[in-house]
């Protein structure tokens, strides 16, 4: 415990002098008073009566709309957004925890210690979730406070979104382990992740890919990689679901095997990471 | 002496990626070091020094042959508990002071966050940091970085330490108090593996060393005994005349004149006695009678050539 806490504790102190944790925080306090400032509702008896965005008045018809639907609206869309960037910044900053340890004459220090290698490696990728879920519920916490404050309306859900944005940067930062164990490469370990998150958005259209491939064999093995790879597109619009209706898993064909296929695919890429760790000379 | 780290037919072969070639780094070493012992690792470069010392610590796997730490097995990482390392060209995380590096290792060692925290000054006055204590390891000099490795090998308070370079880029006077040091650690029962191109370093402080080529051991065994020449003996005396000399000769002794004073090669301990025994009854005083002794750089020259001589001839 004292060996993972002092590995945890060194994953944040690092974040912070490489600047990581900073501009990650600075990005997203950017982003939160972007959104105080620009944002100006009059609400009226519990309705939107008047909107300003960034000083300019905005034309809502002249009717007073139900402020609890244009919330909702707002963080249903705003959610979204935060998947995209939640995982991508979440990515930027753990990448480099694998490939930095291995480097010539950083490694031996650690591997010195009486900690065995699954565990040295296990405390690496937990102080990296540590990290994004840090960044993730100041950046969801904040607007979510900012909403309440502009409007006294609030909705718990769009918190609860943070779990699956934390959920699918779970997975994803396991493959970028797995990369950066085997190559030790910051730069290839992040380009291949971005790219399966992209590649995976692709193969949610499967059927479509499939049915517009010449043989059978491309379309088995289009709609076989759809499972092999984590869900990206469909967890995008998993955490839309869940803040706009608490629903977990609407639009989604099969939730549970979206949730499980994703988890699986996080939970091997970990397991494969900890196996090559563990068996590597230095 | 129970040792405390032992090796025994320890093989390595580093395979390239494919397996179209491959290397023997180490080819059957057998070592063994007992507590309070300062052992020293010797050999040209590419010789398995830096390879014995990585299996030992599980950094790497051996491809035949065992290693073990107080009687665990290397591969278990228990059997680091109580070892201290300092690598070569370590690379402490410029991020850190030196007591958040101390405490972040430490803490990696078992050790509790207080119990750290109350060694770390004692200890960096050891290393002469205690003024550095809350700067930035990326401010250091070499020779500082290297104070604060050791720092970093003691801080659990270990009954093994394995050393690779300790004193490179370190000035003379911080050298001498690295060598104090460790014949400190030693005295309290530590056994200290040390691996040094250093020779004069290797001479001062270890009682006992192994010198490896080509990842086999060359020679291993107190230094006393290595740098002993046989039966050669340096010899004051006077007066001593040429007769005399010219008697020494004819008993089958080599002879030499050498600065003032006299360099004999006998057959053995009872030929250099008689010699002795026909310069007192010559009336002649004796002043000095000592065994000659190379440098362990000469030891380590003849074995390294006599080593490359062999290889030219196969």
């Amino acid at each position: 415990m004292r060996a993972w806490a002092a590995s945890v504790e060194e994953v944040f102190r690092e974040a912070s002098a490489r600047w990581t944790l900073l501009a990650y925080f600075a990005l997203s306090t950017l982003f939160i008073v972007i959104f105080a400032l620009a944002v100006n509702l009059d609400i009226v008896d519990g309705a939107l009566a008047g909107a300003k965005l960034f000083g300019k008045e905005m034309d809502i018809g002249g009717e007073k709309i139900d402020l609890d639907q244009i919330v909702l609206g707002f963080e249903t869309g705003f959610s979204g957004f935060l998947y995209g960037l939640g995982t991508f910044l979440a990515l930027f900053a753990t990448a480099h925890l694998v490939p930095r340890l291995q480097e010539k004459g950083t490694i031996d220090l650690y591997l010195s210690r009486p900690v065995g290698r699954t565990k040295l490696l296990l405390s690496r990728y937990s102080g990296g979730l540590l990290l994004a879920a840090a960044n993730l519920l100041y950046l969801i916490g904040s607007i979510w406070l900012i909403v309440f404050w502009k409007t006294g309306v609030a909705h718990p859900r769009f918190l609860l979104g943070g779990v699956v944005i934390l959920f699918t940067v779970a997975c994803l930062v396991a493959f970028a382990f797995l990369i950066g164990v085997v190559t030790s490469s910051t730069a290839v370990s992040l380009m291949v992740t971005y790219a399966i998150f992209f590649f995976a958005v692709l193969l949610s259209a499967r059927d479509r890919i499939a049915a517009a491939v010449s043989s059978e064999f491309s379309a088995n093995l289009i709609k076989g990689l759809y499972w092999v790879f984590p869900k990206t597109a469909e967890l995008g619009q998993a955490t839309i679901a869940l803040v706009s209706n608490g629903a977990h898993g609407v639009g989604l064909a099969h939730p549970f095997a979206v949730y499980g296929s994703t988890a699986l695919f996080g939970l091997v890429s970990l397991a494969l990471a900890s196996w090559r760790f563990s068996r590597k000379d230095f | 002496m129970t040792p405390v780290i032992e090796a025994e037919g320890l093989r390595k072969v580093y395979r390239s990626r494919f397996g179209t070639r491959h290397v023997n780094a180490l080819d059957g070493i057998d070592l063994s070091v007992g507590a309070g012992e300062v052992f020293g690792l010797l050999g040209p470069n590419g010789a398995g020094k830096t390879t014995t010392v990585k299996i030992l610590l599980g950094l790497t796997r051996p491809t035949a042959g065992g290693a073990r730490l107080f009687g665990i097995p290397v591969s278990d990482p228990e059997s680091r508990r109580r070892v201290g390392y300092l690598p070569e060209g370590h690379r402490f995380p410029g991020y850190l002071t030196a007591r958040q590096t101390l405490s972040i290792f430490g803490r990696m060692s078992g050790m509790a966050r207080s119990a750290v925290a109350a060694l770390i000054p004692e200890l960096l006055a050891r290393v002469r940091l205690s003024d550095w204590a809350d700067v930035k390891v990326k401010k250091f000099s070499k020779g500082m970085t290297q104070r604060l490795g050791l720092a970093a090998a003691l801080v659990h308070d270990p009954d093994v330490l394995l050393l690779d370079e300790p004193t490179d880029g370190v000035d003379p006077v911080g050298r001498r108090e690295i060598r104090d040091l460790l014949r400190d650690e030693a005295s309290r029962g530590r056994a200290i593996l040390l691996n040094s191109h250093l020779l004069s370093e290797i001479e001062l402080t270890c009682d006992r060393v192994a010198v490896l080529r080509r990842g086999r051991v060359a020679a291993q065994g107190r230094i006393a005994d290595l740098t002993a020449q046989g039966s050669r003996y340096r010899m004051t005396a006077s007066p001593v005349d040429e007769t005399l000399l010219a008697a020494f000769r004819d008993t089958g002794a080599s002879v030499e004149r050498v600065n003032g004073h006299i360099v004999l090669g006998t057959r053995d301990l009872a030929h250099l006695n008689s010699l002795v025994d026909a310069l007192r009854a010559r009336g002649a005083l004796l002043t000095e009678l000592s065994p000659v002794r190379s440098t362990l750089e000469d030891v380590f020259v003849d074995l390294v050539r006599t080593g490359e001589g062999e290889e030219k001839t196969q």
